[in-house]
């Protein structure tokens, strides 16, 4: 078989592999904001998310989305970013209202962080103060299109820009240790070689 | 032929199995005013598992376990009675099959010591304690009805003996063992008054909590096979088995009649779950036992 059929393979059965991941999302919430009070409308029957294969589920190791709904005190982040690092790849993260943004209400506080996307990679972001229900089904559209069209890569992205990360976690959080080995993991995945 | 005749029936009880899984959330949905995801959900979920990069393992016997809970399960499968299946069936005593019932649970007791996540430890411990309810109520019923079918233990002699019409169905004729026996079957798919082993939002989701990726995938193929066996027996025990069409249909029927019950029910806690196994259902099935025995 000649190297392009190979690639040519490869790439259909990605394909097959992306169509598969969109039908079926399990998202890990974590609502320490108050944003988490519009995910009861959306899940159930008024609003109905489980319609799209997206469905709520209890641990890090089992899903594929992290919801983070609103604002992360600094001590909360640290939180996130190991239950981020226990995730297993192709995994992807949706930022939730404004505080994740630009800091929303709390642009001004000593004890929150103001962008999500300065310490784990942030695939797509929710607006809103707090996102209706539709606006978070919209938003989970996009995200599955995004899957379809191979574009949701922002799990690499932390692979690859490790140190920026990195930096911006000590920044806020001072040394801390995490349990995954980052680069080793890496090349598990095939991002970094 | 018996290689393939085993294959279809590999492949029925996986797709039977699939689309109960699918049911589940079907119904659960549309008791609750849902659309609900489509019938084919379980097939995308295992998909997508398979298709995971998972890197993690926590060492030999993590893996292992999988294997054993799988092994396990398609073992207990053979064992189940089915007259389109015949000659691949290993035609068995009943106690042999609720023997190897206990496999998957204790091969998952393997794999969760070595993850040692302490949900999952929680919730092993928790499924083994459900044992001491369940297995004891559905054992006395499976002896009580092979004393009622000439006293043979013998499976198919047990399915055999309610042929020709409904009317012969054992659900009929001992309607105290059926009611301790659906109780049971309960219990058994850790269906929601016994949810206690999975218990999602109380402790992760219990002795799955440390399994990711493809080890969930394997887990969920496990269980497509555990709900057709073990509704199977419930449908070969009280329902008179029947072909494999009917086999199915009553199969589909008693599911969708269990979901019901597990919708409307909140979750009761272990020690309390296990109270209410020696209150009620294994009284009823000793009082039909004594009925079999004295009549």
């Amino acid at each position: 078989m000649s190297n392009k059929k190979i690639v040519d393979q490869k790439a259909a059965w990605n394909h097959v592999y992306r169509r598969l991941n969109k039908r079926s999302l399990w998202m890990l919430h974590y609502c320490t904001g108050c944003g988490a009070v519009e995910l009861p409308p959306t899940m159930t029957s008024r609003w109905d998310m489980s319609r799209f294969g997206v469905a709520p589920m209890v641990t890090p190791r089992q899903a594929d989305i992290l919801l983070i709904t609103g604002y992360l005190a600094k001590k909360s982040l640290k939180r996130v970013i190991l239950t981020y690092e226990q995730m297993q790849s192709p995994k992807w993260v949706v930022g939730f209202g404004s505080c994740t943004i630009n800091g929303g209400m709390y642009w001004d506080s000593y004890s929150t962080i103001k962008q999500l996307s300065e310490y784990i990679p942030v695939d797509i972001y929710i607006a809103g103060c707090m996102p209706q229900p539709e606006a978070i089904i919209h938003g989970f559209n996009v995200l599955l299109d995004k899957i379809n069209n191979g574009t949701a890569n922002a799990w690499k992205d932390y692979y690859i820009n490790y140190k920026k990360y990195r930096e911006n976690q000590v920044k806020v959080l001072g040394e801390f240790v995490t349990n995954t080995d980052i680069e080793k993991e890496a090349r598990y995945y095939g991002v970094v070689k | 032929m018996v290689i393939l005749n085993g294959l279809i029936y590999l492949l029925v009880s996986f797709v039977t199995g699939l689309i109960l899984m699918g049911i589940s959330l079907k119904v659960t949905a549309r008791v609750q005013k849902r659309i609900g995801p489509p019938i084919m959900q379980p097939w995308f979920d295992i998909l997508k598992l398979f298709s995971k990069k998972t890197n993690i393992s926590h060492g030999y016997m993590m893996d292992i376990s999988v294997l054993m809970l799988l092994g396990g399960t398609l073992l207990s499968l053979f064992f189940l009675p089915n007259p389109y299946f015949a000659h691949t069936i290993y035609a068995a005593d009943i106690i042999v099959l609720l023997y190897l019932l206990l496999f998957p649970s204790l091969g998952m007791a393997m794999g969760v010591g070595e993850a040692a996540n302490p949900n999952g430890s929680i919730g092993i411990s928790r499924a083994l304690t459900m044992l001491a309810g369940y297995d004891f109520t559905i054992t006395i019923v499976a002896v009580g009805l092979a004393i009622a079918a000439n006293g043979i233990t013998y499976f198919p002699a047990i399915v055999s003996s309610q042929a020709g019409g409904f009317i012969h169905w054992n659900i009929l004729h001992y309607p105290l063992f059926a009611i301790a026996g659906f109780i049971a079957l309960l219990g058994m798919l850790g269906e929601k008054p016994f949810e206690v082993m999975v218990a999602p939002h109380e402790i992760a989701t219990g002795p799955m909590t440390e399994f990711g990726g493809k080890y969930l995938g394997m887990l969920f193929v496990q269980h497509a096979f555990a709900l057709f066996i073990e509704v199977g027996i419930f449908v070969n025990l009280f329902l008179g088995g029947g072909n494999i069409y009917s086999f199915i249909a009553k199969i589909i029927g008693v599911f969708i009649l269990l979901n019901f019950v597990n919708i409307v029910f909140a979750r009761f806690k272990t020690e309390e779950a296990v109270a209410f196994f020696w209150k009620y259902p294994i009284i009823l099935a000793m009082l039909q036992l004594i009925w079999v025995v004295i009549r």
